[in-house]
C-alpha cells in the first residue's frame, strides 16, 4: 500500500505539467502552428534569439569562466559578499534587472560614449545580449567554480613536478578535467538566455522585426491577440529547453559512469 | 650531488641532507614524522628556510616546474583525460627537442618498464601494478635531476611491490638517477637503499647504511625501527656459489654473499619461523631451541628462544602465536628464512661510525 502511495506526487506532478503543455499545444490547430511557424516573423524571432543567446554565452563564458576559477581557487578579504554580489542576479526579478540596465546604458558617460562610437545597446539587439548576459553569467560562474573545486589540486601539484608552466597546468590539466561542468552550466545558461524575457524587454523594447526575440514575440502576438504564432515561438522555446535539458542529463550521467570508471579519480 | 642544507619550516627542523650522484636514498621514519614534507622541500612544493642545492647552484629561488625534477606521489595522479602515452609527452613538454623524438623517448622508456602495449590506454584501463610502472615512467622520462618517491608501492600487494621494487631498483641504476625514497616500511628501505635515513619527528635522527643504523644506539629508543638479532659467526667460507656458510652456536648456516667478508650475520625478529613440530621443507638454516621468554606487546608477541648459548628474539602476531600453541620451557624448530638474512663485516658497534 506504501509503495503505491508514494508514487502520487510524482503521477500528480507529472500530470500537471502534461496537462499546461497539452493545454499550449491543443489550443489552436496544427494547421495554424505550422503556418506560423512558416511565417517571417516567427522566423526572425528564431534567428534573433539564436543569436543574441548565443552572444551573450560567448561573453558569459569569456568572463566566466576565469571568475569562476578565481573563486575556486583564491581566498581574499570579502570573497563571501563578492559571490553573494555575483549570484544576485539568478534571484532578481528581470524587470527589475532590465531597468537597471537601461539606467545604466542611458547615463550619457556609459550609453552617451558608447553611442559616439557607434555601438547603440538601448533598444538594439545589442541590449538584448546585455540582458542575456546579465542573467545568465551567474549560471556560468557557479557552474565553473563548482567544476574547478571538483579537480583535485594534487593534479596540477604534478603538473608542476613534470615542468609544466602554470598556463600550461590551466589548459592541459585542469580545463580538460574541469570541461563537463562547465558545458552543463553553459548549456543551462544558453537555455536561460532564450528565455530572458524581463530584462530583454526593458532595454531592448519590442519592436518587430528588430528586437522581438521569441520570448517577446510570444508577448507581442499573444498582446495582439494572435494565438497562433505566439503559441508557435512558445512550442520552439520548449522543444528547445527541453532538447538542452536532455543534453544536459545525457552529461550528467556520462561523467558520473566516467568517474566510477576512473574510481572517482579526477574529483578531489 | 643534492643538497638540502638547514630545512627548516612548521614540521621540519634543521634538516641536513646530502645525497650523491646516482644514490638511492630511502627515507624512513613513522607517520608524521616529515618525510613527504621533506620531498615537497627539494620539490619546491613546501616552503622552508635554509637551502636545496643541485649540483652545488641553489635552486630555493627556482618555482617547482624549473628544478628538473621527477615526483610519483603516493596517489601517483596520473592524467585521467590522457592515455598513457600523452601523459609522458606531457611530462617532456619542458624538453627541447622535437615531438618525433618525445614519442620515440616515450616508446623507449615504456619498453624499459616493460608497458610498451599500454600506451594507447588510459590509467583508469590500468591495473595498479600498471598504473604504478606508468607513473615511474612518467617521474623519469624526462631524465630528472631528482627522482622523489613517495610510497609509491604502499597500497599494492605484497608480490606485486617486491616485484616493482626490484625493477625500480634496475631501472635507478640504468638511467643513474638521484633517488629520495620515502617509505615506513623498513624492509622496504632495505631491500631498495644504497642509505637510509630515518627521521622522527621533523628531525633526522640518523643516516648510514642499513649496517650502520641497526648499530646506532638511537635505534633502540626510537621503538619504530626493529632492532635485528645479530649473530655472533664462529667461522665463514665463501662457497663461491652466490652464498657463505657460517658457523653459529654449533649449527650451519647459508647466507647470501653480499661481497662482505661475514663475521656476522643480521635477521629481523620477523623473518625467523618458529614450530613446535618439525617444518616441513629443505633442510637448510634449521635449528632446534627452547622458548625462554614470552612477552606480549603492541599487538606483537615476542619470543626469546635459547639456542645453545645464544638467544634469538622472534616477532609474530598475536593470532599466529596462539596457533603456534607454545609455552615457556618448551622445544621449538626452527627456520632462518635464507633471503632475509644479511652477511655483516663485523658485529661490533665501534665499526660503524655514523656520518
Amino acid at each position: 500500500m506504501m509503495r503505491v502511495v508514494v508514487w502520487i506526487p510524482l503521477v500528480l506532478l507529472t500530470l500537471f505539467v502534461c496537462a499546461v503543455l497539452a493545454a499550449l499545444l491543443f489550443h489552436v490547430s496544427p494547421a495554424e502552428i505550422w503556418q506560423a511557424l512558416n511565417s517571417r516573423e516567427t522566423q526572425f524571432a528564431v534567428r534573433l534569439s539564436l543569436m543574441t543567446s548565443s552572444a551573450a554565452l560567448l561573453v558569459s563564458l569569456a568572463l566566466g569562466v576565469p571568475s569562476g576559477y578565481v573563486l575556486a581557487r583564491t581566498t581574499f578579504p570579502g570573497r563571501a559578499i563578492l559571490d553573494t554580489l555575483l549570484d544576485l542576479p539568478l534571484v532578481m526579478t528581470p524587470l527589475v534587472a532590465g531597468i537597471g540596465l537601461l539606467f545604466l546604458f542611458g547615463q550619457d558617460w556609459l550609453g552617451g560614449s558608447l553611442m559616439r562610437l557607434g555601438i547603440k545597446i538601448v533598444f538594439t539587439p545589442l541590449g538584448a545580449i546585455a540582458a542575456q548576459t546579465f542573467i545568465c553569467i551567474p549560471i556560468v560562474i557557479r557552474s565553473s567554480r563548482a567544476a574547478f573545486e571538483g579537480v583535485n589540486r594534487r593534479f596540477e601539484m604534478a603538473g608542476q613536478t613534470l615542468g609544466l608552466s602554470s598556463a600550461a597546468i590551466f589548459f592541459r590539466i585542469t580545463l580538460p578535467l574541469a570541461w563537463q561542468g562547465i558545458l552543463t552550466g553553459a548549456i543551462l545558461a544558453w537555455a536561460r538566455a532564450m528565455g530572458e524575457f524581463g530584462a530583454t524587454l526593458m532595454i531592448a523594447g519590442a519592436t518587430r522585426f528588430k528586437t522581438a526575440t521569441l520570448p517577446v514575440s510570444v508577448y507581442l502576438n499573444i498582446s495582439s491577440g494572435e494565438l497562433g504564432p505566439a503559441l508557435a515561438c512558445a512550442w520552439i522555446l520548449l522543444l528547445f529547453g527541453f532538447v538542452l535539458l536532455l543534453v544536459v542529463k545525457l552529461l550528467s550521467r556520462n561523467a558520473g559512469a566516467r568517474a566510477a570508471a576512473r574510481g572517482g579519480a579526477y574529483l578531489s | 650531488m643534492i643538497s638540502l642544507q638547514n630545512i627548516s619550516n612548521h614540521i621540519l627542523h634543521a634538516v641536513n641532507l646530502d645525497m650523491r650522484d646516482g644514490e638511492l636514498l630511502a627515507l624512513v621514519g613513522p607517520s608524521g614524522s616529515g618525510k613527504t614534507t621533506l620531498l615537497n622541500v627539494a620539490a619546491g612544493l613546501s616552503g622552508y628556510t635554509g637551502s636545496v642545492l643541485f649540483d652545488g647552484s641553489p635552486v630555493d629561488r627556482l618555482p617547482s616546474c624549473k628544478r628538473e625534477i621527477g615526483y610519483v606521489f603516493q596517489e601517483l595522479l596520473l592524467f585521467p583525460h590522457m592515455n598513457v602515452e600523452q601523459n609522458l609527452l606531457l611530462a617532456m613538454q619542458r624538453l627541447a627537442i622535437t615531438r618525433a623524438e618525445k614519442k620515440d623517448r616515450a616508446r623507449q622508456i615504456l619498453t624499459a618498464f616493460r608497458i610498451e602495449k599500454l600506451g594507447g590506454r588510459f590509467p583508469h584501463e590500468l591495473s595498479g601494478g600498471e598504473q604504478q610502472r606508468v607513473a615511474l615512467a612518467r617521474a623519469v622520462v624526462a631524465k630528472p635531476k631528482l627522482l622523489l618517491l613517495d610510497e609509491p608501492f604502499a597500497s599494492l600487494d605484497f608480490r606485486t611491490a617486491r616485484y616493482l621494487r626490484q625493477e625500480l631498483k634496475k631501472q635507478q641504476r640504468r638511467l643513474g638517477l638521484t633517488t629520495l625514497f620515502v617509505t615506513h616500511n623498513l624492509a622496504e628501505a632495505r631491500e631498495l637503499g644504497d642509505r637510509i635515513a630515518v627521521m622522527k619527528q621533523g628531525r633526522l635522527e640518523q643516516k648510514g647504511t642499513i649496517e650502520e643504523i641497526w648499530f646506532q644506539q638511537a635505534l633502540d629508543e626510537g621503538g619504530f625501527l626493529e632492532k635485528p638479532n645479530i649473530l655472533t659467526c664462529s667461522y665463514a667460507v665463501n662457497l663461491q656459489n652466490g652464498l657463505v656458510e657460517v658457523g653459529w652456536a654449533g649449527i650451519k648456516l647459508l647466507v647470501p654473499d653480499d661481497g662482505v667478508e661475514v663475521k656476522g650475520v643480521a635477521i629481523l625478529p620477523d623473518e625467523i619461523y618458529i614450530s613446535a613440530e618439525k617444518a616441513l621443507g629443505p633442510p637448510i638454516n634449521r635449528f632446534v631451541g627452547r622458548v625462554s621468554d614470552i612477552n606480549r606487546a603492541d599487538g606483537i608477541v615476542q619470543v626469546a628462544v635459547s639456542v645453545g648459548e645464544e638467544i634469538l628474539r622472534v616477532e609474530m602476531s598475536p593470532e599466529h602465536f596462539l596457533a603456534l600453541n607454545v609455552s615457556e620451557g618448551q622445544q621449538v624448530h626452527g627456520v632462518l628464512k635464507l633471503r632475509a638474512l644479511k652477511g655483516l663485516g663485523s658485529c661490533r658497534t665501534e665499526d660503524y661510525t655514523a656520518q
